[in-house]
């Protein structure tokens, strides 16, 4: 298929290089798995509350505010992505083509119930879609959508997910400052 | 909860420790949050709140609104223009639409540069 307008903006076979690596690691489906290092627990529950101002009891007394979901399965400091995270292997690519910045532009989660403490989560990333080349405000580039999930496992063996994320970020090519 | 229904507007200074104190606490160690001279080097004008902390503090504003029983089922936000320290959030909202047991709020978080964060925060109703 012709696409005159992309054409303009990036060269056809760096385009398709990136398609085609986006396919790829596409059908690596949820990727990545890993636990969190911690269980969800009070001491990191207090440190977000007082950080954020939010007062509730309900999270004094065995509930994690929702929008912790994401912070149990954080690397921490000096933690890497494996080099099989669907997410990274697409920047990795991208960045190898010359897209070298990033910005988030969306976040999208969804909670099937609240956590509790003494629960742990295991999380998985895919990558959803690439989308591109677009002329943006900062620069040419792709949207680049990965898709987290969370889970708990239960002793009987079922993975209950507990807690979704679509998370999209801008790869692009720096414009030009004009001074 | 009702179409229209307005949460009032709430205020939140941007300071350098509401950046800090909020990347850690959400595990988030990449240096753009918490070290001044790495921010601007990278071409920002100074640390960034993170997106972590922005989905966060529209929980936050949710719930001081609705009331602690509040269930949150989901937040998506649309990420703007960046939050720096010394400058001062202003969140709005409104609840857009009521249906099968779901409220759906808007929410807005501006900074002097235009909007931080558009967000869609869905409760049970």
């Amino acid at each position: 298929m012709n696409h005159p307008a992309s054409e303009a903006l990036v060269d056809p076979a760096v385009h398709e290089k990136i398609m085609a690596e986006a396919e790829r690691i596409k059908g690596w489906g949820e990727a990545a798995e890993r636990f969190a290092r911690d269980e969800v627990n009070q001491p990191t529950i207090n440190n977000w509350l007082e950080a954020m101002g939010l007062d509730n009891p309900r999270f004094k007394a065995g509930e994690a505010p929702p929008s912790m979901a994401q912070v149990w399965t954080m690397y921490g400091l000096g933690g890497r992505p494996s080099e099989d995270d669907p997410l990274h292997a697409m920047m990795r690519a991208l960045t190898g083509a010359g897209f070298t910045a990033v910005l988030g532009t969306n976040c999208e989660q969804s909670y099937d119930r609240y956590l509790e403490v003494g629960e742990r989560l295991r999380v998985t990333t895919a990558l959803d879609s690439v989308v591109g080349p677009k002329a943006t405000g900062m620069g040419v580039g792709y949207f680049v959508t990965s898709r987290n999930t969370w889970y708990v496992d239960h002793p009987d063996g079922r993975g209950e997910r507990v807690a979704t994320m679509l998370f999209r970020v801008l790869k692009f090519i720096p414009r030009e400052k004009t001074s | 909860m009702n179409v229209g229904d307005r949460l009032p507007e709430w205020s939140l200074p941007i300071t350098p420790t509401l950046v800090v104190s909020t990347a850690i606490a959400t595990r988030d160690f990449q240096d753009v949050h918490h070290d001044r001279d790495i921010a601007q080097a990278a071409g920002s004008k100074d640390i960034f709140v993170n997106i972590l902390t922005s989905t966060a503090l529209c929980e936050r504003y949710v719930t001081d609104w609705a009331g602690p029983d509040v269930q949150i089922r989901g937040i998506s936000i649309r990420l703007g223009a960046p939050a720096y320290p010394y400058d001062t959030f202003t969140f709005s909202g409104e609840v857009t639409s009521v249906e099968d047991g779901v409220a759906t709020i808007k929410v807005v978080g501006s900074v002097s540069l235009g909007d931080h964060v558009i967000g869609t925060v869905t409760v049970a109703a």
